[in-house]
C-alpha cells in the first residue's frame, strides 16, 4: 500500500496535465447537468433530486473514509453524526425559525461536538472493540431520537422543514455541489497535510507512530472529530433536501451504507468513496426503474456486490481501474 | 411486586437468557477459533427459527415427538448451511483485514435477511408448544410455565455438553489448540482448515438450536435476527470474546435485565444491552472474563 501511494504520487506529475483536463471536463458537466435535466420535465426533476442526493452522500462517504481508509478504523456509528447534523437543521429551522445559512453552519459544529464526546471514549479501543463501541454509541443516539417524542418527534421524525423560496431544485443542487467541492478540497488538504500523513502512519503501524512521538489517540480523536464535522454537514444538507429528518438517519444501517460506498469505490483512494456512493445510489434507482419489485430484494443485490468486492477487488472500483488501465505503471 | 409476579419475570428472563446463551456461545466459539466476528450469526438463528416454523406446519403439532424432531433436524440443517458458506466464502478471508472480514459477514447478513423475507414474508409466526410442555408446573406453590422450565433445563445441559466437548474430547482439544496455537497445530499435522470448518458448523448448529427454542417461546418475525446479533454482541462484550463461561454470565445478565426492565420501563429495556455494552467497553474492554490482548 505504501509503495503504491508513493508510486501514484511520483507519477502524478507525468499524468498531471491529462488528469487535469478530465477533472475540468467533469466539473463543467456536473455544473451544466441540472440545467439539461431541468428541460426534461418531471423525470428531469426526479433526476435532479437523485443527483443532489448523490452529491450529499458522496460528502458523507468521503467524511467516513477519513477514519476508515486513512485512519484504518472501522466505525459503525458514523451515521450518528449524519443524524445529529440532520436533527440540528430540522430543530433549528422548524422549532427556532432559524435561517438555512445559520442551520447549515450549526449542523457540522454540533456534530463535531458529538464526535468529540463519543470519540473520546472510542479511540481508546482498537479494531473490533472500536467498531462495536461506535456501533453502540450510534444506536444509543438512535434510541434517544426514537423515544424522545417531545423533542425529536420519535419515529414520526420532523416534517415540513421550511425551504427558502429561491432554492429551487436546480439551485439547491448547485448549492450542495459547491459545498461538496469546497469540503472535498479542504479534506484533500487535510489528507495531504503532515497531519494526514501522521494519520496514515497510525493506520499502518501504531507502535512505530508512538515511537516517533505521535500521540496516536489524540490524532485519531482529532481525525474522528473532523470526520464527524463533515458528516454533520452532509446530514444537514440531506434534511433540507428531503425537508424532513427521521430516526433512520441515525441507524447503523446508514453507517453501513457509507462503509459500503467506501468499499465499493475504493477506500485507499481519496475520491473512491464518492464514486462508490454515487454508483450505489445509481444502481438502486436503476434497479427500481427496471422493476418496482426488484427494490424489495435490493439488499440481496447489495450483499452480492459487497461479497464480490470483498473477495475479488478489495481496493474497489478505483483499485480495479488502476489494475486495468495502469498496469504498466504499477511495476 | 408480588412474589408470584417476581418469579414469573425471573423465569422469563432466565429462559430468554438461556436461549441467548446458546446463540451467543456459538458466536463466541467461532470468534475464538476463526478470529472473525460473524454479523450473520443472528441470521442463522433467525433462519433456524423460521425453518422450525415451516417444519412444524408439516408435522402434526402438539406432540413431544414433533418438537424433538425439530430439535434434531433444524440445527444440523443450519450447520450444513454454514458449511456451504464457510468453504467458498469464509476460507478466503481468514487472516485478512478486520474490515474485510466484518464487511463480508455484513454482506451475508444483508443477503440472508432478505432471502428470509422473500421466503417467509413479514408475518409474525410461532410454533405450537407440544402439549406436554404447554402447561405449567407447581414449583413450591409457584406455577411456572413448563416450556420455560424445559429451556432452563436445556440451557445448562447445552453448556455442560459444550464444556464436555471442549475439555474432554479430542475434537475439543483440537478446537482449543486452534484457539491458542493455530500454527503449532498445523505444524503437528492437523488439518486446521477442517477444525475451523467444524467449529463454524458447531457455531451454526448452536444458532439453529437457539432458533428452534425461540420459535416456541415467543413470536418470531424478520426483526429477530438483528435483535439477537446485537444482544449477542452485548453478551460477548460482557463475557469477553471467546469465553464460554463469560457468555453464560453475560446472557443471564442481559436476559434477566431486559425482563425486569420490560415492565416498569419498556423503553429502557431496549436500550439496556447497549448501555451495558458501552459501560463494559469503556471500563473493561476485554470483558469480565477475557484477557487484555495487549
Amino acid at each position: 500500500m505504501n509503495l503504491k501511494d508513493k508510486n501514484t504520487r511520483m507519477l502524478k506529475s507525468k499524468s498531471e496535465s491529462k488528469h487535469r483536463v478530465v477533472v475540468i471536463a467533469f466539473l463543467i458537466s456536473v455544473f451544466i447537468l441540472p440545467f439539461v435535466l431541468n428541460q426534461l420535465g418531471r423525470t428531469g426533476e426526479f433526476w435532479i433530486w437523485v443527483t443532489t442526493e448523490m452529491v450529499i452522500m458522496a460528502l458523507f462517504a468521503t467524511s467516513l473514509n477519513l477514519i476508515l481508509g486513512f485512519g484504518g478504523m472501522v466505525s459503525f456509528g458514523h451515521a450518528a453524526f449524519f443524524g445529529v447534523g440532520a436533527y440540528t437543521v430540522a430543530l433549528l429551522m422548524k422549532k427556532a425559525g432559524a435561517p438555512l445559512g445559520l442551520a447549515l453552519v450549526a449542523a457540522p459544529c454540533v456534530a463535531a461536538v458529538a464526535a468529540a464526546i463519543i470519540g473520546w471514549f472510542c479511540v481508546r479501543l482498537i479494531g473490533l472493540y472500536f467498531a462495536i463501541l461506535t456501533l453502540t454509541f450510534g444506536q444509543l443516539l438512535y434510541m434517544l431520537a426514537f423515544q424522545w417524542y417531545t423533542f425529536t418527534g420519535g419515529d414520526d421524525g420532523i416534517h415540513g422543514i421550511p425551504k427558502p423560496a429561491f432554492l429551487g431544485p436546480v439551485n439547491y443542487y448547485l448549492l450542495c455541489l459547491i459545498i461538496f467541492l469546497v469540503c472535498l478540497l479542504v479534506m484533500r488538504m487535510i489528507v495531504n497535510s503532515s497531519f494526514g500523513l501522521s494519520i496514515r502512519i497510525t493506520r499502518e503501524n501504531p507502535e512505530r507512530a508512538k515511537f516517533i512521538g505521535i500521540n496516536v489517540r489524540r490524532y485519531q480523536l482529532i481525525n474522528f472529530v473532523i470526520a464527524g464535522f463533515f458528516a454533520g454537514l452532509a446530514g444537514g444538507l440531506f434534511t433540507e433536501l428531503n425537508r424532513f429528518a427521521q430516526t433512520e438517519f441515525l441507524h447503523w444501517s446508514k453507517s453501513g451504507d457509507a462503509i459500503f460506498a467506501c468499499l465499493v469505490g475504493g477506500m485507499y483512494s481519496f475520491i473512491g468513496p464518492a464514486i462508490g456512493s454515487s454508483v450505489l445510489i445509481f444502481l438502486h434507482i436503476f434497479i427500481q426503474q427496471i422493476h418496482q419489485s426488484l427494490v424489495e430484494i435490493w439488499a440481496i443485490f447489495l450483499g452480492l456486490i459487497l461479497l464480490g468486492v470483498v473477495l475479488f477487488a478489495p481496493e474497489g472500483l478505483v483499485g480495479l481501474y488502476d489494475k486495468i488501465f495502469k498496469k504498466s505503471r504499477a511495476s | 411486586m408480588t412474589i408470584e409476579f417476581f418469579f414469573f419475570i425471573l423465569i422469563n428472563g432466565l429462559s430468554e437468557g438461556m436461549i441467548l446463551f446458546i446463540v451467543a456461545s456459538g458466536l463466541s466459539l467461532v470468534f475464538g477459533v476463526l478470529r472473525v466476528i460473524n454479523f450473520a450469526h443472528g441470521s442463522f438463528y433467525m433462519i433456524g427459527a423460521f425453518l422450525a416454523f415451516s417444519l412444524s406446519t408439516l408435522l402434526s403439532g402438539g406432540f413431544l415427538i414433533s418438537f424433538l424432531l425439530l430439535m434434531l433436524l433444524v440445527p444440523p440443517a443450519i450447520a450444513l448451511l454454514g458449511l456451504g458458506l464457510e468453504i467458498p466464502l469464509f476460507r478466503r478471508i481468514y487472516g485478512k483485514e478486520h474490515l474485510l472480514q466484518l464487511l463480508m459477514t455484513y454482506a451475508l447478513l444483508l443477503i440472508l435477511d432478505d432471502v428470509c423475507r422473500v421466503i417467509w414474508g413479514g408475518a409474525i409466526r410461532n410454533v405450537a408448544r407440544p402439549e406436554i410442555l404447554a402447561g405449567s408446573i407447581d414449583f413450591f406453590g409457584q406455577y411456572l410455565p413448563t416450556y420455560n422450565v424445559f429451556i432452563l433445563v436445556m440451557g445448562p445441559l447445552i453448556a455442560l455438553g459444550l464444556w464436555y466437548l471442549l475439555h474432554r474430547t479430542r475434537a475439543g482439544n483440537l478446537i482449543r489448540a486452534a484457539v491458542s496455537h493455530p500454527d503449532m497445530l498445523g505444524a503437528l499435522g492437523v488439518n486446521v482448515a477442517k477444525v475451523m470448518t467444524g467449529t463454524f458448523m458447531l457455531g451454526c448448529w448452536l444458532a439453529g438450536l437457539g432458533g428452534v427454542f425461540m420459535s416456541a417461546l415467543a413470536n418470531i418475525d424478520l426483526g429477530i435476527g438483528m435483535q439477537k446479533i446485537i444482544e449477542c454482541f452485548a453478551v460477548v462484550v460482557i463475557g469477553g470474546l471467546g469465553s464460554i463461561g463469560g457468555a453464560l454470565l453475560g446472557s443471564l445478565i442481559i436476559g434477566v435485565g431486559i425482563a425486569f426492565l420490560q415492565l416498569p420501563l419498556s423503553r429502557l429495556a431496549i436500550v439496556f444491552p447497549y448501555i451495558v455494552m458501552a459501560l463494559i467497553l469503556i471500563i473493561r474492554p476485554w470483558g469480565l472474563f477475557g484477557k487484555p490482548e495487549r
